[in-house]
C-alpha cells in the first residue's frame, strides 16, 4: 500500500509535469503568440461557437496581413468552462507559460473579474474581452488600466433602449431579466434614464438562468397586468420565456436586448410571432467596415453574423493585433498604451479585413497614426478603457432581422446627458 | 513556468484543505456532506466581506486586517455548520446529501441575491490579501503564499492525525463501523458527528477564506455545485478514509482538469476548440469512471487499522 | 394564484416521470444515479432523429404535433431503457460484482453523466433544437387558468403511464419481485428473485420513462444539451421527498416540487425559486426523515 501510494504520487507529479513541459519555452520570437479564454463549454457555449470563429476570422485577418512585428501570430484558445477557478487556471497558463502579452476574453463576468483581479492587474497584461459588460470592471479602476472592451458599457445600451421604448410610447412595462451583473445593470441604468426620458415599470422578474421552465416567471410578470415587456437575456433561455409568455396571453408589444439579435431566437420563437417586436444592438449599422467583416465571416463559416458579441470579438482582437504592432516592444505596458492610439483622431482610417490590416501595418511602420473603423464601427476607448459606440434598433420583418433606425454617436451623446444632466 | 507552477500548487493546496474537511466527515464519520460549496461560499464571503477595501454602496467591506478575516471566516462556517448540522445531522446517506445539496444552493442564491451585503452578481473585489504590499510582483506574492499554504496545510494535516488517533478520533470510527455497539460504550453518536461536522465545515471555510484572498475576487459564481463535485472527485480519487489520498486526490484531479485543458490546446487547432472542449469533458468523465472500475478504493485507500495487542 | 397552482401541476407531471426512474435505482440499485438526467437528454434526442426522418406530422385537433412525434417518443423509450441497461452493463454493474460502495457508484454516475452530455455535444452541437415550430396559445381552462392544449395531453399521458406502471408493481410477478427488491434485495434473492432480471427491468423502465419526461420538456419549446441536467435538482428533491423505492412517493414527490416551485413565486423573489425544491425537502425530512412514502429504515 505503501509503495503504490507513493508510486502514484510520482505518476501524478510525473502527469502534469508532462503536459505542461510539452509547452515550449517561453521566447519572444516568431510566432507572436495571442491568448484567448472563452466558455467552449457549458451554459455559455451555445453563443460561444460564433464568438470563437470571429476570433479564427481575425486571427487570420492578421496574419494574411503581416502579422505582428512581420511575424505570425499564433492564437492559443482556452477553455473555461463558465468555471472562475478554470477560467483563472487557463488564463494564469497563458500568462506565465505561453507568456503572452496580451489575451482576450471571457464572457460570463463571473470568470473575468476573478482573472482581472488574479493575473491582468497583477501581471500587467493585456485584456480585451468582447463581452464582459459588469460595468465595475473598468470604473473602478481595479484593473490598473489593463482591462479594455470592445463591447459599450450596459449603460449605452439601457439608455438606447429607455429612449427607444419612450419614442414607441411604450407604457406599462415588466422588466424580466437575467439575475447576472448584466441582467442587473441593465434594469438599473434602464429605470433611471425611464424616469427621465418617459414611460414606467411596473413590475420587475428576474430569472435564474438554465432552467427547464420559466412559467413560474412569466406568471408572476403577467400577474402586474402590463402593457408591454422588455425581456434582457440571453437567446436559449429568452425562446422559452416568449413563447411562454405569448401562449400565456402576454402582450406582443416587446423590447430586446443586443443578444436577440440572431435568427436563433426568430426560429426559436417563431418569426410570425414576433412581428411586433423590436430591439437594440451596439453595432454599427452599415459601412464599407462592417460589410466586408460580415461577408468575409459568411463565406467562411456559411453563417451570418448576427449574435452576440460576434463583430465585439473580431474588433477586440483586431485591436490587440494593432496595438502589439504600433508598441515600441510586445510587454503588457506598452501595448496597454499602445491600445488607446488605434484610433487617433487625425490619423488614417484603416477598416477590417487583411488588406485593411496590411495599409495599417505599413502606417504603423512609417510612423503615421491609424484611425481604426471595426465591425463595430469606430472604435475609441475613453478613459476607463470602454468604448462609446453608435446603437441601433431591429426589428422583425418577413421572419428576417432587419435595421428599424440608428442613433449615432451624437444623438447618444445628446441622450447621455438628458439622462445624467 | 515555475511561476504558473507556484500558482498551480497554491490552488491545489487550498483544494486540499476542502478536501481534509470532507474527509473528516466522510472519511472518518460516514457524514455525506453534499454541501461543501456552501461552506466554502461562508468562509469565502465572510473574508471578503470584512476585509475589502470600503466602498460606500455596500454594506460590508470594513477594511479590516487578512488575520480578522480569515479567523471569522472559519468561526462564521464553524457556527453555520453547527446551525446546519444541529437541524440535518440525524438525515442519514442520500437523505443528508440532498439536504446539505439544498442547503448549499440557497447559500449560493443569497450571495446572488443580498446585494447590498455580497454585491450580488458583481461580486467583491480588492479583497484582503495577506501582506500583499511587501510584493511587488505577482511571482513573489504567490511563492510567499505558497510557503504560507504549506505551512497551514502541514499544521492542519498534522493536528488531524493527532486528533485522529486521539480517543476523539477513534470513537468517530467506531460510530462509523458500528453504531449500535459505540453508543452501547456509552458514546452519544449524535454529539461526536456533530463536532465532527463543524471541525470539517470550519476546514472548508478556511480554505473559503484562503481563496479569495489568493485571488482577490469573489462573485456566486466560484459557489455553483460543481465544485462540491470536484473535491468529492478528489476525495474518492485519491482515497477517502486517509489524509494522504485526500491531498493527493487534489493534486491529480486539479491536474488532470487543468492538465487536459492544456492538451486539447496543444492537439486540437483553434478551429476545432469547441469540439476539443467536449472531448475534454469526456476524457474527464472517462477517466474518473476508469479510476473508480480499477481502483474502487482510491489511489490510496484506507490504511487497515489492527490493534497491536490482536498477536498477543 | 390558480395559474400558479396549474403551473405547478404541469410542471409537476414532467418532474414526477423523471424522479420514478430516480427513485427506483435509490431503491433497487442503492445509490444515486446522477446520470439519470442525461437519460432525459438522450431520450430526447433520440426522438429528434425520428422526427427528422417521419416529420413532426400535421398538428392533430388542438395539439401542435401529429402521431409521429408520439411515435418518436416510443422508439426513443425503447431505445433509452435498452441504453440505460447499456451504462449498467457497462459501467455500474462492474462495480457492483466488486463490491464498491454506493459512494463510488454515485460518482461512477458523475463521470458517466459527463461523457453522455458531452457525447450529445459532439454529435448535435450545443444549438437548440426544436421538434415543432408551431405556437399554441393557451386555452382558459378555469377563470384564471390558461393551459396548453400540448400540456394537458402531456398531463393526461404522464398520468396513463404512471397509473400502468403502478399496476404492473402491484399485480405482474415482475412487478412484484421489483418491489420486493426494493424492500430487502437480500431477502429477495433468498425467495428467488432473478436479481439481474430484475435489476435489467429496472433500468429498462426508467429509461423508458426518463425518454418520455425528456420528449415532453423539449416540447416546451427547445431541446439542447443541458435539458436533462437542468431538471436533475428537481428530479432527486422530488425522489427523496417521497420516499426513496415508493412509486407514489416519486410521483407525489413530482406534483410537491413542481407546485413549490411555482406557488413560492408569489411570495418570494423568483431570484431564490432554486431553493424552494430543497426548503420544501429539508420541511419534510425534519418531520418525516425517511420520506413521505418512505418506510422507517
Amino acid at each position: 500500500m505503501e509503495r503504490r501510494g507513493r508510486s502514484a504520487v510520482v505518476s501524478a507529479v510525473a502527469l502534469v509535469a508532462g503536459v505542461l513541459a510539452a509547452a515550449p519555452a517561453a521566447a519572444q520570437t516568431c510566432p507572436v503568440k495571442i491568448g484567448g479564454v472563452l466558455p467552449l463549454t457549458g451554459s455559455m457555449a451555445p453563443i460561444t461557437k460564433k464568438i470563437a470563429q470571429a476570433a479564427e476570422l481575425a486571427i487570420e485577418h492578421v496574419n494574411a496581413g503581416g502579422g505582428v512585428k512581420g511575424c505570425p501570430v499564433q492564437f492559443i484558445l482556452r477553455d473555461d468552462q463558465g468555471q472562475p477557478t478554470v477560467g483563472v487556471d487557463a488564463a494564469k497558463y497563458l500568462v506565465e507559460v505561453e507568456r503572452v502579452p496580451a489575451f482576450t476574453g471571457t464572457i460570463s463576468s463571473g470568470v473575468t473579474g476573478p482573472i482581472i483581479a488574479s493575473v491582468t492587474a497583477p501581471s500587467k497584461v493585456v485584456q480585451i474581452t468582447c463581452c464582459s459588460t459588469a460595468s465595475p470592471f473598468t470604473l473602478d479602476g481595479r484593473s490598473g488600466g489593463y482591462f479594455f472592451r470592445t463591447i459599450p458599457t450596459s449603460k449605452t445600451q439601457a439608455y438606447a433602449t429607455a429612449s427607444e421604448t419612450a419614442r414607441r410610447g411604450m407604457k406599462k412595462t415588466v422588466v424580466v431579466y437575467i439575475n447576472t451583473d448584466f441582467g442587473t445593470d441593465m434594469l438599473r441604468f434602464y429605470k433611471a434614464a425611464v424616469a427621465k426620458l418617459g414611460g414606467e415599470v411596473i413590475a420587475e422578474v428576474p430569472y435564474n438562468d438554465n432552467q427547464p421552465s420559466y412559467r413560474a416567471e412569466v406568471t408572476k410578470a403577467l400577474a402586474a397586468k402590463p402593457e408591454s415587456l422588455l425581456l434582457i437575456g440571453f437567446p436559449k433561455d429568452a425562446v422559452t420565456i416568449v413563447r411562454e409568455w405569448l401562449s400565456l396571453g402576454g402582450t406582443k408589444s416587446i423590447a430586446l436586448n443586443n443578444s436577440m439579435r440572431t435568427m436563433d431566437f426568430v426560429n426559436g420563437v417563431g418569426a410570425k410571432f414576433v412581428e411586433d417586436v423590436f430591439g437594440m444592438d451596439n453595432a454599427q449599422v452599415a459601412g464599407p467596415h462592417v460589410d466586408a467583416f460580415n461577408k468575409a465571416f459568411e463565406e467562411k463559416f456559411q453563417a451570418d453574423t448576427k449574435g452576440p458579441g460576434v463583430h465585439t470579438q473580431y474588433d477586440a482582437l483586431m485591436v490587440m493585433a494593432l496595438a502589439m504592432n504600433i508598441s515600441k516592444d510586445l510587454t503588457g505596458p506598452s501595448i496597454k498604451d499602445a491600445v488607446r492610439r488605434v484610433h487617433v483622431p487625425n490619423g488614417t482610417p484603416v477598416g477590417t479585413g487583411p488588406a485593411e490590416f496590411k495599409k495599417a501595418v505599413e502606417l504603423i511602420k512609417a510612423g503615421k497614426p491609424i484611425k481604426y473603423f471595426g465591425a463595430t464601427g469606430p472604435i475609441e476607448f475613453d478613459a476607463n478603457g470602454d468604448v462609446t459606440g453608435p446603437a441601433l434598433v431591429w426589428k422583425i420583418k418577413d421572419g428576417q432581422i432587419v435595421t428599424d433606425r440608428s442613433i449615432t454617436i451624437e444623438d447618444m451623446q445628446t441622450l447621455f446627458k438628458r439622462v445624467e444632466n | 513556468m515555475i511561476s504558473y507552477l507556484v500558482f498551480f500548487a497554491c490552488i491545489v493546496l487550498i483544494l486540499s484543505l476542502l478536501t481534509l474537511g470532507l474527509n473528516l466527515q466522510w472519511g472518518f464519520t460516514g457524514l455525506f456532506n453534499a454541501g461543501v460549496v456552501g461552506f466554502y461560499a461562508i468562509g469565502a464571503y465572510t473574508h471578503a466581506i470584512l476585509t475589502a477595501s470600503p466602498q460606500p454602496q455596500y454594506l460590508g467591506n470594513f477594511g479590516l486586517p487578512w488575520l480578522v478575516g480569515v479567523l471569522a471566516a472559519m468561526a462564521a462556517t464553524a457556527l453555520a455548520g453547527w446551525l446546519i448540522g444541529l437541524v440535518t445531522i440525524r438525515l442519514r446517506g442520500d437523505y443528508l446529501a440532498i439536504a446539505t445539496f439544498g442547503v448549499a444552493v440557497s447559500i449560493q442564491l443569497v450571495t446572488l441575491n443580498w446585494e447590498p451585503l455580497t454585491g450580488g452578481s458583481q461580486g467583491l473585489t480588492r479583497i484582503g490579501k495577506p501582506f500583499a504590499q511587501l510584493f511587488e510582483t505577482p511571482f513573489g506574492f504567490n511563492l510567499w503564499f505558497l510557503g504560507l499554504m504549506i505551512v497551514i496545510l502541514g499544521t492542519t494535516y498534522w493536528a488531524l492525525d493527532r486528533v485522529l488517533l486521539s480517543p476523539w478520533g477513534r470513537v468517530l470510527k467506531a460510530i462509523r463501523e458500528d453504531e449500535t455497539a459505540a453508543v452501547a460504550l456509552g458514546k452519544s453518536a449524535r454529539r461526536f458527528r456533530l463536532e465532527a461536522f463543524v471541525l470539517g465545515s470550519t476546514l472548508m471555510g478556511l480554505a473559503g477564506a484562503l481563496y479569495v484572498s489568493f485571488i482577490g475576487f469573489v462573485s456566486p459564481f466560484d459557489f455553483l455545485p460543481i465544485v462540491t463535485f470536484q473535491v468529492w472527485a478528489m476525495l474518492i480519487v485519491g482515497g477517502s478514509g486517509n489524509n494522504r489520498g485526500a491531498v493527493l486526490g487534489a493534486l491529480v484531479v486539479w491536474g488532470i482538469w487543468a492538465g487536459s485543458g492544456v492538451a486539447v490546446t496543444k492537439l486540437v487547432p483553434p478551429s476545432r476548440a469547441a469540439q476539443g472542449a467536449a472531448i475534454q469533458v469526456i476524457l474527464i468523465g472517462l477517466l474518473l469512471v476508469l479510476v473508480l472500475l480499477f481502483r474502487p478504493r482510491g489511489l490510496i485507500g484506507e490504511a487497515a487499522v489492527v490493534s497491536r495487542h490482536v498477536n498477543d | 394564484m390558480i395559474q400558479a397552482l396549474a403551473d405547478g401541476i404541469l410542471t409537476g407531471a414532467i418532474i414526477a416521470l423523471g424522479a420514478i426512474g430516480v427513485t427506483f435505482t435509490l431503491g433497487i440499485m442503492r445509490f444515486a444515479n446522477f446520470a439519470h438526467s442525461e437519460l432525459l437528454t438522450w431520450g430526447a434526442y433520440i426522438a429528434l432523429v425520428v422526427v427528422a426522418f417521419a416529420g413532426p406530422g400535421t398538428p392533430t385537433g388542438p395539439l401542435s404535433f401529429g402521431w409521429q412525434l408520439l411515435a418518436a417518443a416510443l422508439v426513443a423509450a425503447v431505445l433509452t431503457g435498452f441504453a440505460a441497461w447499456a451504462v449498467d452493463v457497462l459501467v455500474f454493474r462492474r462495480l457492483r460484482r466488486r463490491g464498491a460502495l454506493p459512494l463510488t457508484m454515485v460518482f461512477a454516475a458523475f463521470g458517466a453523466a459527463l461523457v453522455m452530455r458531452h457525447l450529445i455535444v459532439l454529435i448535435w452541437g450545443h444549438e437548440s433544437r426544436y421538434y415543432t415550430r408551431e405556437l399554441q396559445l393557451a386555452v382558459e381552462l378555469l377563470p384564471g387558468a390558461r393551459m396548453l392544449p400540448d400540456q394537458i395531453f402531456i398531463l393526461g399521458l404522464a398520468l396513463a403511464a404512471m397509473i400502468v406502471l403502478h399496476a404492473f408493481l402491484a399485480w405482474s410477478r415482475t412487478g412484484i419481485a421489483m418491489r420486493a427488491m426494493a424492500e430487502s434485495p437480500a431477502l429477495a434473492q433468498v425467495c428467488g428473485v432473478e436479481v439481474d432480471a430484475v435489476v435489467r427491468l429496472t433500468w429498462i423502465i426508467s429509461g423508458a420513462l426518463a425518454a418520455f419526461a425528456g420528449v415532453f420538456t423539449g416540447l416546451t419549446p427547445q431541446l439542447h444539451p443541458e435539458i436533462g441536467f437542468n431538471l436533475l435538482l428537481s428530479l432527486f428533491a422530488a425522489a427523496i421527498l417521497g420516499g426513496t423505492g415508493s412509486l407514489a412517493g416519486a410521483v407525489v414527490g413530482g406534483f410537491l416540487v413542481g407546485l413549490g416551485e411555482n406557488l413560492s413565486l408569489l411570495v418570494i423573489s423568483p431570484g431564490y425559486k432554486g431553493a424552494m425544491p430543497f426548503l420544501l425537502l429539508l420541511v419534510i425530512l425534519i418531520v418525516r426523515p425517511q420520506g413521505i412514502f418512505g418506510d422507517k429504515a
